[in-house]
């Protein structure tokens, strides 16, 4: 049996922001974050000193297996390369923190989902020790069979947030998911802020109103 | 700065510290009236804002949470309504000035035809359209008021559709960027009327504000330059200002008390530790929005008043009216970077009035804007767009040449779409949760399609690689929260009047989005605070002459 016909349930996810905004069984999210900002606030400072120190910082909800199972999937979703991928931007790190603290209510679901990924890719590939290790051309193969599951979907969802939040959070190390995606974050920009804009003459008022 | 004691007895207590309630305090206070302004939500400052994306639009950062202010939705008023979980459906901005704070600052004022329309077009069966009982005429000073008092960028006569206006705008607008180039350069081709977009965003330093910046953080979050003319930077500190006006954040107001006469003679609310207290005061103005508004009239209900404060009428709740947003997604070969400067600065309103050859009601203005903040860019789906792997990588670099036609539409008035008390759930403090029942009327969403049409083309006239549809769907998340409490001549048919006085109490006032009579086309801020501006105008008239 693989993760596609075995699908969790309660964690309906996502298929756009919207369906994001639904997400069900998600509830204590907001509680929780009001009541605990200053505790993001400190390990994200945590975060920050260990990656001073040159050091990545601890992992608390994966185990290495299942971290080095969650980063090769990230790192599937947005693959390294040129530039920067999932990989890079240390998105494992996010996804650990991020089902520790703001997203903790989801983490029940998430850990049966990726214990079901992983049975699933097991029992597809029987002489494979684990998906990390796995040939590239089998992840593959075996992702485009459950790129439809809730749990796959949740998997995306967090890696972008991991590519992208502020790196506060513990991933987009160093900006590298702005860098990916040509985002600078800052506070003060001026004109011309982009190509088309550079050789506008001016705003030409309209002759007279029209019918 | 101004502190009440707590048995001291003002002359108005305003519940509700957004685009209303800011302007209502500033106006009242400098009259010379007493007043006391309560926020349920905590006062921040531009130094506590900040550029996260994650915290501010997909955690709840300032919001009304889903948790400790539950709602619940079904959008079959015979169905029963479903907690909605991760946000709610009913959005606003839970900090002092409200969400005056987190709008993207479109400001356009409504049109003339706004305010008269159904004596124009006559009923349109199974929905409450009707006329507003003041014209654009009466609000015209007043939204003069707003741009010059509060601060809006603009070009006056720039639009051929604008309606007539008194005085320009007091400062030019603010720089264009590559989407408002392009959109104007597609609507050009067509024969369409694009024009640089009023913003309530400052394009120089205007009484004691500084320009912007074009950090680019605007929709959705608190400005961290105070260029963003929000409330919170405007009126309350004048407010504060006269030393006439206290202004009492986490305090939440939950009942309006009501005297043996029956009339309003203070607020019942939860201080930041659940205390309750009496806030007494000589007349209540509800400015809470169009959500909590009604709930705060059901939740005030007695033996005087069974079915809520103010409701003789039964419409304390209906004709909820939330607009529609008709997105279509481009890319173009070059950066545009939208991520730098406001959200918006080219509009049209070719579209705005109703064209019986559509064959259906509505009308709406479309503008430029960003497709978005990084991670919104890169969970946004549709068009078949890839979801991973390498395609996807792709699309995501797209990111600084993409841009979006977001347009905004009419929603007809429907009695079935309500904000009432749920009979079961209750919020943190034990008070009776909102239910939404809201379904959009066939028109809005037809209307919906309409200008995803026309900015489809207006993309492809100006030279997009790729252009695709968002979701037409219908509503489930709204920030526009109008008309629950409409106003009207007939206290049959109204639950205030022309002065924003509530029929069935002499003292109580409600200003806000709840008092709209139809939706506009959109953008109801500049609108709303015009509103207040009049009324906050009328109410001191009232309270000199002893008619309050």
């Amino acid at each position: 049996m693989t993760a596609a016909n075995n699908r969790p349930c309660g964690t309906a996810l996502l298929r756009t922001r919207r369906a994001f905004l639904r997400l069900s069984g998600v509830a204590g999210v907001s509680a929780w974050l009001t009541a605990n900002w200053p505790a993001i606030a400190a390990a994200a400072q945590h975060a920050t000193h260990s990656e001073a120190n040159g050091l990545t910082p601890p992992l608390s909800f994966f185990d290495a297996a299942d971290a080095a199972d969650v980063e090769t999937l990230a790192a599937q979703i947005v693959p390294s390369g040129a530039t920067p991928g999932a990989r890079e931007a240390r998105a494992v790190y996010f996804i650990d923190r991020a089902l520790t603290t703001f997203y903790a209510d989801w983490a029940p679901a998430f850990r049966q989902g990726l214990r079901e990924f992983q049975a699933g890719f097991r029992a597809a590939r029987p002489g494979a020790a684990s998906f990390a290790t796995a040939a590239a051309e089998e992840q593959l193969a075996f992702l485009k069979s459950v790129d439809q599951e809730p749990f796959f979907e949740a998997a995306r969802t967090l890696t972008v947030l991991g590519l992208l939040a502020a790196p506060q959070y513990g991933g987009n190390y160093r900006g590298a998911g702005w860098r990916l995606i040509g985002f600078t974050d800052q506070l003060v920009f001026e004109p011309p802020f982009g190509y088309y804009d550079r050789e506008y003459t001016g705003f030409v008022p309209y002759a007279q109103a029209p019918k | 700065m101004k502190t009440f004691s707590r048995t001291e007895t003002v002359d108005f207590a305003v519940v509700g510290s957004g685009a209303a309630g800011g302007v209502m305090a500033r106006e009242l206070s400098q009259a010379g009236f007493s007043v006391v302004l309560l926020e349920q939500g905590p006062r921040l400052g531009p130094g506590d804002f900040e550029h996260d994306e994650l915290k501010y639009i997909f955690l709840n950062g300032i919001l009304n949470d889903p948790v400790r202010c539950p709602q619940t939705f079904t959008n079959d008023p015979r169905k029963p309504a479903q907690r909605t979980s991760n946000s709610n459906v009913l959005q606003y901005a839970r900090i002092v000035g409200g969400s005056s704070n987190h709008f993207t600052a479109n400001f356009w004022r409504f049109h003339e035809i706004d305010f008269h329309e159904r004596s124009v077009l006559g009923p349109i069966a199974g929905t409450g359209f009707a006329d507003w009982p003041i014209g654009y005429a009466e609000l015209e000073p007043y939204y003069t008021k707003v741009e010059w008092e509060i601060g809006v960028s603009g070009l006056a006569h720039s639009s051929p559709f604008d309606p007539w206006r008194s005085k320009p705008y007091p400062m030019p607008p603010l720089p264009v960027k590559s989407s408002g180039v392009l959109f104007e350069r597609g609507a050009r081709k067509l024969g369409l009327h694009p024009y640089p977009a009023p913003m309530a965003i400052v394009s120089r330093a205007y009484r004691g504000r500084p320009a912007c910046v074009h950090c680019g953080f605007c929709e959705g979050f608190g400005c961290e330059v105070m260029a963003k003319s929000s409330n919170l930077y405007t009126m309350i500190p004048e407010a504060e200002a006269t030393g006439r006006c206290e202004v009492r954040a986490e305090s939440y107001v939950h009942r309006v008390a009501l005297d043996a006469r029956g009339r309003a003679h203070g607020v019942l609310y939860f201080d930041r530790d659940r205390n309750e207290h009496l806030q007494k005061a000589r007349a209540v103005i509800l400015c809470a929005n169009g959500a909590e508004t009604p709930r705060l009239l059901l939740n005030s209900a007695n033996t005087r008043f069974p079915q809520g404060l103010a409701n003789s009428s039964g419409l304390v709740g209906k004709y909820l009216m939330c607009n529609q947003g008709a997105p279509v997604h481009a890319v173009f070969e070059h950066e545009l970077n939208e991520f730098k400067s406001v959200q918006v600065t080219r509009v049209l309103h070719d579209f705005y009035d109703n064209d019986p050859h559509r064959g259906f009601y509505g009308g709406g203005g479309i503008d430029a804007r960003i497709d978005g903040q990084p991670i919104y860019w890169a969970l946004a789906e549709g068009g078949q767009l890839p979801r991973w792997g390498n395609e996807y990588k792709a699309r995501l670099e797209a990111f600084p040449r993409s841009m979006l036609c977001m347009g905004h539409t009419t929603s007809l008035a429907v009695e079935t779409n309500t904000v009432t008390l749920d009979p079961e759930l209750k919020d943190a403090w034990g008070v009776p949760a909102l239910r939404v029942t809201y379904k959009d009327h066939p028109d809005d969403m037809a209307m919906t399609r309409f200008l995803q049409d026309r900015s489809t083309e207006i993309l492809d006239a100006a030279g997009a690689v790729k252009i695709w549809r968002g979701e037409a769907a219908e509503t489930t998340v709204a920030v526009h929260l109008l008309g629950t409490c409409r106003m009207g001549d007939d206290p049959n048919s109204s639950v205030v009047d022309r002065y924003h006085r509530t029929h069935d109490v002499r003292n109580l006032f409600i200003c806000d989005g709840s008092s709209f009579v139809t939706s506009g086309r959109g953008q109801p801020t500049m609108t709303i605070e015009a509103l207040a501006f009049r009324a906050a105008d009328q109410i001191g008239r009232f309270a000199r002459r002893y008619e309050i």
